[in-house]
């Protein structure tokens, strides 16, 4: 039939088509090939391709075959040197571990190939040719590349996961720190409240021993000793009765405070006058360090003075005979000149204008597990009858109340150093 | 002579204070006391005893100290008489800070020494008008 020829020739163009869409199928799956480089006195002279380089390079064999110099233009500039060397090694009949390094593909894409060589030696053993095995890694190396850069975003999210757990870690420590004032302040407030209250039902009392007392001692016939110790006894307890009462209204009072503008230095002064019998019974020196342009201070004169008097009360009374009592004061920058242990005056932002009061002993000082407790009401280092624990937290009280703070701390010769840090008013 | 003694009412709840006061302050042979602990019948135990001066505690069930003050001020037989409140709730350093004086009144802060009563009654009787 005439359909035939053409029927036939329809079928031989069919055939081979599909056979070229399977050979570029196969191709496409090739991601290897190798290469055979012949060697004369320890040159390359000439190098053979292997048909799967087209696969790999996009160049045929026959391209390599007729351009000698294709296989090096094709490697990226800056791998030349690392391939250049492999070459020289395997010449020289060096061990040369495989090489990974970029090549520029036909189609301008870049390509990472894996170039591993074996050298092939005749009879003495010299060196006539090397195989080379070029394996295309591109898709490895780009999973390597993600997988860095995978690495390097872990890196940086756990770098600022650590960020973020110090940053809780150190707001956690704060709400502890909060909580732990609140807890001190609410206990504060309720001794405060319980103190008034005890106040009142105690100082009656006293005052009917006290008249009582007052009744006795003329009444009883002179001339016993004995009663009269008694008396003397019953009269200096209510004395320190009264004291621990007089420790508790202080610690409740809240809110008569007469804020003015005042002098920090006078206050000292007064206050040093005060204690100055009790400076003379304890026998011991006081130093004033006072200084003469101290800028104001907005407080409570009386409560200020106040707050004195315990602390050099509290001096004298941990000093021997021959002790000394240094009394400081002095303005500036807050944390820069004036160097503090900052971490207990959060109130103050660095470099704020403040003014520093010191009262330091020549005491044993205090053990270091008992200084977190002395601001705690009723909490006393001294002997039975000597305080009433109500004097620090007096003070604290008051210089809380004032805006300022209060540190305490063992001094470095001995002893300890109270320092109260108030707000500076402008001059 | 009795007349010439000073004549003090003194007016706490606390008996035993009253009592130890009267006695204390009589001993010194310069005053009569008269002892109140009710509050409520204070003024009219005032006018009866016509007193140079009035000691008078500050916190008590009932009328208070400022309550009965104001009542011995509105009653024109004891409205010159001086008073002197006793009070619990103020230290004696705040009332001496003060010249023993808080809000223009007398003050007293307990426990009181029978010395200190008597400089505050010798220093205060013959002023009777000056309150």
């Amino acid at each position: 039939m005439s359909t035939e020829p053409a029927t036939r020739s329809k079928k031989h163009e069919q055939a081979s088509l599909e056979s070229e869409q399977r050979y570029k199928r196969l191709l496409a799956s090739v991601t290897d090939y190798v290469y055979a480089v012949t060697v004369e006195d320890g040159r390359a002279v000439s190098t053979f391709h292997g048909p799967g380089c087209e696969a790999v390079t996009g160049y045929t064999s026959d391209e390599f075959e007729h351009d000698q110099q294709l296989w090096y233009r094709m490697i990226r500039e800056e791998d030349r040197p690392a391939v250049l060397e492999q070459a020289e090694r395997i010449l020289k009949g060096q061990e040369t571990p495989p090489l990974e390094h970029r090549i520029i593909h036909k189609d301008g894409s870049v390509r990472w190939i894996r170039n591993t060589t074996v050298p092939r030696k005749d009879g003495q053993g010299q060196l006539v040719a090397y195989d080379g095995l070029v394996y295309d890694i591109t898709e490895r190396k780009q999973a390597e590349e993600r997988l860095k850069s995978a690495h390097a975003e872990l890196a940086a999210n756990q770098e600022a996961l650590k960020r973020t757990l110090e940053e809780l870690r150190t707001a956690n420590q704060e709400l502890k720190e909060t909580q732990l004032q609140l807890i001190q302040a609410a206990r504060l407030e309720s001794v405060g409240a319980l103190a008034a209250g005890v106040a009142h039902e105690v100082k009656n009392p006293l005052q009917t021993i006290l008249m009582g007392l007052d009744y006795l001692v003329p009444n009883f016939p002179a001339g016993n000793e004995n009663i009269a110790m008694v008396l003397s006894d019953m009269r200096e307890a209510v004395t320190r009765a009264n004291t621990i009462i007089r420790g508790l209204l202080q610690l409740s009072a809240q809110t008569d405070f007469e804020m003015k503008r005042e002098d920090l230095n006078a206050s000292v002064r007064r206050a040093l006058n005060l204690v100055k019998a009790q400076v003379i019974a304890s026998k011991v020196s006081v130093v004033r360090k006072l200084d003469a342009h101290l800028p104001p201070v907005k407080m409570d004169r009386g409560k200020i003075e106040q707050v004195f008097i315990n602390l050099l009360i509290n001096a004298l009374q941990a000093m021997s005979p021959g002790g000394v009592l240094t009394v400081t004061t002095r303005a500036g920058p807050f944390g820069e000149s004036l160097n503090v242990n900052e971490a207990a005056f959060r109130q103050f932002s660095r470099g704020e204008p403040v003014v520093l009061a010191e009262v330091q002993d020549t005491g044993t000082g205090i053990a270091a597990v008992n200084l977190p407790k002395v601001f705690d009401p009723f909490f006393t280092t001294k002997p039975v009858g000597v305080g009433t624990g109500l004097g620090l937290s007096v003070v604290k009280k008051i210089v809380e109340f004032h805006g300022g703070g209060v540190d305490i701390q063992n001094a470095a010769p001995g002893g300890v150093v109270v320092t109260l840090v108030l707000r500076a008013e402008p001059e | 002579m009795e007349t010439e003694k000073k004549r003090i009412l003194v007016v706490d709840d606390e008996p035993s204070i009253t009592r130890l006061l009267k006695l204390n302050l009589e001993q010194t042979n310069e005053y009569v006391v008269r002892a109140e602990n009710d509050s409520e019948t204070a003024v009219a135990a005032a006018e009866e005893f016509q007193p140079d001066l009035i000691l008078l505690d500050v916190m008590m069930p009932g009328l208070d100290g400022g309550e009965l003050a104001s009542r011995f001020e509105a009653n024109p037989k004891l409205k010159s008489v001086p008073i002197v409140f006793l009070t619990a709730a103020a230290t004696k350093s705040e009332v001496y800070a003060r010249g023993g004086k808080v809000g223009g009144l007398r003050f007293l802060a307990k426990p009181v020494e029978l010395s200190e009563v008597v400089a505050c009654l010798r220093q205060h009787l013959g002023q009777g008008t000056n309150r």
